[in-house]
């Protein structure tokens, strides 16, 4: 494995009971957004606790920022912000002695910073954690993330518990943060419109197994819904690349994951319509296919 | 002692201040109701004891059970520290807690049987039992805290934790080599004081170890 990569995963197996993440491999570049996107169980949050050291693979290697996980995590870990909607301060604190606390351990906090963004988020240090609301509270775990300046910023879902209004209030406010920044992120949700916004790079994952991964940009120029018209009689022939087909009468829908102007030239006058693609819809039409493809 | 353990187990006594503060007076007002006379004897060793049983369970409680089921143990294992890190780092530091109103509490009623003159010096052993077992018991329920966290263990824990004093009081005072001498002028460090103490010394190095090599063991923490 090369040192320069800040997440490695490589063939890593964990398996509980009920579910089993499977043969998951995933890298992270220095200075990328990583939008790991999956469906509630897909394994995200096994992933990140891989991640983390928290949970230990039956099989598979991982490391982070270098070091061995779960071995080294102490280490590794003085170098991850991690936040996740599962986590909570101490409710019978201020928010002001979390910041202490938290300065006190890591030798980087920036207080200058910290304060800048007590500003920004609108929080009071001295307000109780047990009186935060939701937004506020997700606010607070990711400033203190962010003020010990870690290379890598590890997010677990930390809009899924929020209201449409904070949600776009703390994404934005999030975006604005990292303009200034240069850090590698992994950010994990189901709300994929919340990954566009931040991501540069996109991990789907379903039910345990990793399903594309891919830059952004390359998700929405490869996948289109191309509509068609064929004529009386005639038949569409297999096409590589297809993800899903819809018949209705002469009308066929396709989906493709690889377009190009060779395949729009190859489908010919029948072509009605080619819709560019969101990434939800991508990512729903990669799950489905992905499914049939394993049978499930 | 690294840095971050000793920012740990200062955080243990920051969140727990209030509970540290509040058992200490609630056990010396008890004392000081004992001191008052034999009447008033039964009913201030009781909250004596009500105040140092509580404060055990509570400690557990509150910051094992609920930083677990409140979640702020992620934000806990988000810092540079491995779950077996956390897990040694938790049994000092609580222990450290408890310690504080159990020395004191136990020091003054250890204080009270010698210093009140109605109050046969032989209780001394049955006292110095008491509060080893007291100790013991809270290192019992700790170590069971940190392996099982479950509500369903931790309810079980608790009611088996606040029922073996009671059994406790019963069975070790009733035993006729230490009941004999509980009234004696001069307290008797028999053969079954040492034995029941060196039980409740081995209880508490057997509990306060099993998590070293158990809990911060595990391969999966959360």
């Amino acid at each position: 494995m090369t040192q320069t990569k800040l997440i490695e995963m490589r063939n890593v197996r964990k398996a509980f009971r009920f579910f089993t993440l499977e043969d998951l491999s995933l890298d992270l570049e220095p200075g990328q957004i990583m939008g790991f996107v999956g469906p509630n169980g897909a394994g995200k949050s096994t992933t990140i606790h891989l991640m983390t050291g928290l949970l230990t693979p039956d099989a598979g290697e991982i490391r982070v920022l270098g070091h061995a996980m779960p071995e080294a995590q102490a280490l590794a870990k003085r170098d991850i912000g991690f936040v996740s909607d599962q986590m909570r301060l101490f409710g019978h604190a201020t928010f002001g002695w979390h910041m202490k606390f938290v300065s006190s351990i890591y030798p980087g906090w920036d207080a200058q910073y910290a304060k800048t963004l007590v500003k920004r988020f609108n929080l009071r240090p001295e307000q109780n954690v047990r009186s935060l609301s939701s937004g506020e509270h997700v606010k607070a775990v990711l400033l203190l993330a962010l003020a010990r300046r870690p290379r890598l910023l590890i997010l677990d879902e930390p809009t899924s518990g929020l209201d449409p209004v904070a949600r776009h209030e703390l994404l934005t406010e999030f975006m604005d943060v990292l303009r200034h920044e240069d850090r590698s992120i992994l950010f994990s949700s189901h709300n994929t419109v919340d990954v566009e916004r931040i991501s540069d790079r996109i991990t789907f994952i379903d039910r345990g197994r990793m399903v594309d991964s891919s830059d952004k940009e390359d998700f929405l120029e490869r996948w289109r819904r191309v509509q068609l018209q064929l004529p009386a009689g005639a038949t569409l022939p297999d096409l590589p690349h297809i993800v899903s087909r819809v018949d209705d009468g002469q009308f066929v829908t396709i989906t493709t994951n690889r377009y190009s102007e060779d395949l729009l030239a190859f489908l010919g006058n029948g072509v009605r319509q080619v819709q560019r693609m969101s990434l939800e819809e991508i990512f729903v039409a990669n799950v489905m296919y992905h499914r049939e493809l394993r049978g499930q | 002692m690294n840095m971050l353990a000793r920012k740990l187990i200062e955080r243990d006594f920051y969140l727990n201040r209030w509970l540290i503060g509040g058992s200490t007076l609630a056990g010396i007002a008890g004392l000081i109701i004992a001191a008052e006379g034999a009447m008033r004897f039964n009913i201030g060793m009781l909250l004596w004891l009500t105040a140092i049983v509580a404060f055990s369970a509570m400690l557990v409680m509150f910051s094992v059970s609920t930083e677990r089921k409140e979640r702020a143990l992620q934000f806990v294992l988000s810092l540079p520290l491995s779950s077996g890190d956390y897990v040694r780092i938790k049994v000092l530091g609580l222990l450290l807690c408890f310690l504080v109103p159990w020395s004191l509490l136990t020091a003054g009623a250890i204080g009270l049987v010698l210093v009140m003159p109605n109050l046969p010096d032989g209780l001394l052993p049955f006292a110095v039992l008491l509060c080893g077992f007291m100790l013991a018991n809270f290192s019992v329920v700790l170590s069971g805290a940190l392996h099982n966290a479950a509500d369903g263990f931790t309810t079980f824990l608790m009611i088996v934790h606040n029922t073996s004093i009671t059994l406790f009081i019963f069975l070790v005072g009733a035993m006729p080599s230490l009941h004999e001498h509980l009234r004696s002028p001069v307290p008797v460090w028999n053969s079954t004081f040492w034995t029941v103490l060196a039980i409740e010394l081995a209880t508490l190095v057997v509990t306060l170890s099993l998590p070293y090599f158990v809990a911060a063991r595990r391969r999966d923490f959360i």
